[in-house]
């Protein structure tokens, strides 16, 4: 007997809880019987306790029912064995058949004596069933559960055995995880990212298990409002600090479990070793970049070093070659030389006497030296191919048109000296590159501003120049140049002429200031105007006491100039501020030129 | 532990949260239980719901409509093209993606629909008072990879976390309930939803709690929208009657014209007439018009009479008629017309007619009863699992009725999901000491011959009742190849009789 049509497939919406449910068992590979047959199991399961509950009937009576708070009440209704894993539905099964065998009523009618009002141990099962029953309540209960081993293992107890050690501690507090599909522990050969994700729960680790429970005291003992709520204020603060120090268990917990943790061991050396090839390889890598690049270096040295190797051998051969070629031309004309000699020495120097053939001689070595090659390659061949006669007229002609050439030469050479000689008077005596007029004041100035601009000063001969400019009376603008050439010319001059030219300056300078230095009768006036008294030029050293005495009594010292010219012996005190003025002045002149000079430099740049 | 459902239709989007074992829809912050999938993007921000729809009058080439219609499709495809053509924004195309350009920014409309399900979000959580990630969306059963995969994403972009994404009529079904108590039996179930821009319409057989969708067929021609078309030319013609303007060039008169058109035809679902009131809608004249519920079902009685075709078209093609259908399920907006609901009922007489939840919000109540259910599982779907053997056939027992015609009665029907296990307790008379049972398979409905017999069970030695019958408890086993086991019991003398039937190979 066989059906035509097998099943087919088809395409459903994954929609609605049967759906979930068709999905669930077909991935654990039941049918529905099936899970109605486990359902079943778990039913025959409970009656199993019933045995137990009988046991217990002992105890239950030590049971005060003023203490039912810290009763167990999953022994009280006989699910001690499973506790937290009881369903619903095992609870009330277990309460009813409590209850059954422990009312009063039922008691009482077997002849037994109850305890007056509520000191009969029946209300603990009650209170037992209330609180199991009240999901909240029961978690609350759940959270403090005396049987529950709170230890958490240290570092040394799993050193040895890590994975036998903290694998079923981590199981038993998967119990308070709100997430549901707690990772488990692993073994030796977990992945990386298996204990990874197994870290990163743990430490996030999401409890549900809460301190309620122990509260001291109960809001419901309190009077009024305030005191319900301190009450309150204390209870939350207990349950605080106890969720934290559960918060803290945990975490130790998993702390140690990280430290002791072989496998982290292991992963963290696998990343050191990885970092460290790395690196190795980096440096590996660089190293061989500096060695590539030294030996591209080095090749380009070598190519340099070989490119002018070559082009110094080239340069040698063609000096060898140039010098070949020298050679050669100077062979041939030693041996066209020879050849005129012989020549004319065979033909006796076309002369008759000693006095003739010697001078035949000078001239023909004159020709011999004069001559190239090429003119000396005509004549062999005139002489050769002429007589005697013929030969000495080309030669006669040669040594004329030679001695022409001398002559013109020197004539040149004298005419060259002439001019150098010309021109060098010319600079000598006045400026270079036209006449320049040199008065006997601007040579006075002259000599001045070289005095006062002495060897070393910056643009030294613009700075005459243009002192010379700015201070003289003919309208004559001198550049450096001739200045210069002017103060050679005037040092070139003999002493004597310097002492004419001394002496006329001081001749001038009495005409300027057209007094002579005699005696004044008139009375000595105190002012310091028109007195000639003190015209007498200051030496040397009056010059350094002065300055010295400058320096030691600075400016705001009280009867300074009396002490200045106390300093220098010989001056009164008017003279010297005189001459501090006169050196005032001069310092100031020449800054101003030096500063025009600059200007002009800059400007020029 | 609480979770959102959320369905994000074309023109509107609706929120729902399961808590406590109760699925509600929330409302958003103007206190809409439905908010307009409608986002105005300005220079400084981006507004979403019932503001951003009302001043898209003003604002309307950067305000973003019927997003859904575009999400996750190319430029290809016949239906984005359409949405291009009908768009008000500009839409281009880069790197191969449909974008909006808007003030010279590129919007993706993946983002536009990030944006909504960022405000279905705070709604759900507002209500909520808590931060509630996981959501189930419902999608149209005809959305392809790209377009789940696009929606996927918007939503996940939105900080939701995606638990799954169903269908629309599944959803449907769900909020209802149908099929969720009786783990057994098989009944039809046809989906009518009528949104704002498409009418869809799917029928879904259920069998022991599972929905298998028949066919579906959608028209994207009708829609809610079309209602409004029709009453907003119509106040307009009227409006020309009475103050001889032609308003219907003007876009923005059209424009408030439609919002005033919208508002009545809301009100006349409940109202027997409606007022429609635009201020100054052409040139500074106002417009004031009454419309009674009888004139609007004149003005819309051809896109009615569309509605109802296309469902008789349907039966059609499933091979069904009206009376194979057990329930009709109504949801969508639109179908909050009376006169449709009337239409509907005037096709499936005997049908009961599913409306009692508000049809707008049958479908995310649906979505939030699913995300109840899946809250706490942490799997996600695998493809392979949706798909199911079932069984190909009815398995059917010949008896006599009371005539002493043939009569069958099915045991196992077909298209149950694999494995399956059926008992029935038959009733054989009691006057014979044997009874003979007689299984036959056959499909669909077509009349019964000898050759849909496939096995027979006799049962002998029997205690014989003069009055009475004999109970025999039989129990139909079907593994998930399609193999049956068949064990009669006779329940007074416990005898009892095995027999196995393979698959033909």
């Amino acid at each position: 007997m066989f059906l035509l049509i097998a099943s087919v497939l088809c395409q459903v919406e994954p929609v609605g809880r049967w759906f979930e449910a068709f999905i669930k068992r077909r991935n654990i590979n039941v049918s529905a019987s099936f899970q109605e047959l486990e359902d079943e199991k778990e039913l025959s399961e409970e009656s199993g306790d019933e045995e137990l509950q009988l046991e217990e009937f002992p105890m239950l009576k030590t049971l005060d029912p003023k203490d039912w708070k810290n009763q167990d009440h999953y022994a009280v209704l006989g699910l001690g064995n499973i506790r937290y894993r009881a369903t619903q539905k095992q609870i009330k099964a277990a309460h009813k058949s409590m209850v059954l065998k422990h009312h009063p009523d039922k008691r009482k009618a077997a002849g037994e004596q109850i305890g007056e009002g509520d000191n009969d141990y029946f209300t603990c099962i009650t209170k037992a069933y209330e609180i199991l029953s009240d999901p909240v309540k029961r978690r609350a209960f759940n959270s403090i559960d005396p049987t529950f081993d709170n230890s958490v293992p240290s570092k040394s107890e799993a050193k040895e055995n890590f994975f036998e050690v903290f694998s079923p501690v981590f199981e038993r507090n998967a119990r308070w995880s709100n997430k549901k599909n707690v990772p488990k522990l692993g073994d030796m050969n977990s992945s990386f990212e298996e204990v990874d994700a197994f870290y990163s729960f743990w430490y996030n680790f999401d409890s549900w298990r809460e301190f309620s429970y122990l509260d001291e005291e109960e809001k419901e003992k309190a009077e009024c409002r305030d005191e319900r709520r301190w009450i309150e204020k204390q209870n939350r603060a207990a349950r605080a600090l106890r969720k934290k120090e559960e918060m803290n268990r945990i975490r130790t917990l998993v702390d140690n479990a990280y430290s002791c943790d072989p496998r982290i061991k292991k992963f963290k050396e696998e990343e050191k070793a990885k970092k460290e090839a790395e690196k190795k390889a980096k440096v590996e890598a660089k190293r061989k970049e500096q060695e590539a690049k030294e030996k591209q270096r080095q090749a380009e040295l070598e190519a340099a070093r070989l490119a002018k190797e070559k082009e110094e051998e080239e340069v040698r051969q063609q000096a060898l070659v140039a010098k070949k070629e020298k050679e050669i031309q100077k062979k041939a004309i030693k041996k066209e030389r020879q050849k005129l000699r012989t020549t004319c020495k065979n033909w006796n120097y076309f002369s008759d006497n000693e006095a003739d053939c010697v001078k035949m001689m000078e001239e023909v070595e004159k020709l011999c030296d004069r001559l190239e090659l090429a003119s000396l390659q005509c004549l062999n061949e005139a002489l050769t191919s002429t007589t005697r006669e013929g030969g000495k007229a080309a030669v006669v002609k040669q040594i004329e048109e030679i001695n022409e050439q001398i002559r013109r030469e020197k004539e040149e050479a004298e005419a060259r000296m002439r001019q150098a000689t010309k021109s060098s008077e010319k600079s000598s005596t006045g400026g270079g590159g036209g006449s320049k007029n040199w008065p006997e004041d601007d040579l006075q100035l002259l000599i001045k501003a070289v005095n006062l601009f002495p060897a070393g000063t910056n643009s030294r001969w613009e700075v005459i120049a243009n002192y010379m400019n700015l201070h003289s009376a003919t309208g004559i603008k001198r550049t450096a140049k001739d200045v210069i050439n002017k103060a050679k010319s005037l040092q070139k001059l003999d002493p004597h002429q310097k002492d004419d030219i001394n002496k006329k300056a001081f001749d001038k300078f009495k005409k300027e200031h057209g007094v002579v230095p005699q005696m004044d009768s008139a009375a000595p006036s105190e002012r310091f105007e028109g007195s000639p008294l003190d015209s007498s030029p200051w030496t040397t050293e009056e010059q350094k006491l002065l300055e010295q005495a400058l320096k030691t009594y600075p400016v705001n010292t009280p009867e300074r100039w009396e002490k200045i010219a106390a300093a220098v012996p010989g001056r009164s005190k008017k003279d010297c501020m005189k001459r501090y003025k006169e050196l005032v002045e001069m310092v100031k002149a020449k800054k101003a030129a030096q500063e025009q000079v600059m200007n002009a430099t800059k400007v020029k740049k | 532990m609480a979770a959102i459902g959320v369905h994000l239709g074309a023109t509107c989007a609706c929120a729902a949260v399961y808590k406590d074992g109760r699925a509600d829809v929330v409302a958003n912050d103007a206190g809409d239980r439905v908010t307009p999938a409608v986002v105005a993007f300005s220079e400084s921000e981006e507004v979403v719901g019932l503001a951003a729809k009302q001043s898209r009058i003003r604002n309307i080439s950067n305000t973003v409509v019927k997003v859904k219609q575009i999400l996750g499709r190319s430029s290809g495809d016949p239906q984005a093209e359409k949405y291009i053509a009908e768009s008000k924004c500009s839409i281009i195309e880069k790197n191969g993606k449909l974008q909006y350009e808007i003030d010279n920014k590129l919007i993706n409309p993946e983002d536009v629909a990030k944006l909504i399900f960022s405000k279905m979000k705070e709604t759900a959580q507002s209500a909520l008072g808590s931060d509630v990630n996981d959501v189930v969306i419902t999608v149209p059963f005809d959305f392809g990879e790209n377009q789940k995969n696009a929606l996927g994403e918007a939503a996940a972009a939105a900080g939701f976390n995606v638990m799954r994404l169903i269908h629309e009529p599944s959803a449907a079904l769900l909020a209802y309930g149908i099929g969720q108590d009786s783990p057994t039996g098989k009944s039809n179930v046809l989906v009518y939803k009528l949104g704002g821009t498409s009418l869809s319409i799917t029928v879904i057989e259920v069998n022991s709690g599972i929905y298998r969708v028949l066919a579906t067929n959608t028209d994207d021609s009708i829609g809610g929208v079309c209602f409004t078309e029709a009453l907003a030319q119509h106040l307009a013609s009227e409006f020309q009657r009475s103050c001889k303007h032609d308003i219907r060039g003007n876009p923005r008169a059209m424009m408030k014209l439609m919002n005033s058109a919208d508002i009545a035809k809301h009100s006349l679902s409940t109202l027997g007439s409606a007022n429609c009131f635009v201020d100054s809608l052409y040139e500074g004249l106002d417009f004031d018009c009454n419309v009674s519920r009888a004139r609007f079902e004149l003005i819309c009685s051809s896109l009615f009479s569309k509605c109802v075709e296309a469902i008789k078209k349907l039966l059609q093609q499933v091979g069904f008629t009206a009376d194979d259908i057990n329930k009709v399920v109504l949801c969508g907006g639109s179908a909050r017309i009376p006169k449709l609901q009337q239409l509907i009922k005037d096709i499936f007489p005997t049908v009961e007619l599913l409306n009692s939840i508000p049809p707008d919000e049958v479908i995310p109540i649906g979505a939030a009863i699913e995300a109840g259910i899946l809250l706490g599982k942490e799997n996600p779907l695998l493809e392979e699992e949706t798909l199911i053997e079932c069984s190909a056939k009815d398995i059917l027992l010949k008896g006599v009725d009371e005539s002493g015609a043939d009569k069958f009665t099915v045991l196992f029907p077909s298209g149950t999901p694999l494995p399956a296990r059926r008992q029935h307790t038959l009733h054989a008379p009691g006057n014979t000491s044997s009874v003979c049972l007689e299984l036959y398979e056959s499909l669909g409905k077509s009349p019964m011959n000898e050759e849909g017999k496939f096995a027979q069970i006799v049962l002998q030695d029997l205690d014989k009742k003069e009055d009475g019958l004999h109970d025999i408890l039989t129990v139909l086993t079907m593994k998930r190849d399609g193999s049956l086991h068949v064990t009669c019991t006779d329940q007074d003398t416990g005898k009892c009789e095995i027999i196995t039937v393979e698959v033909a190979s």
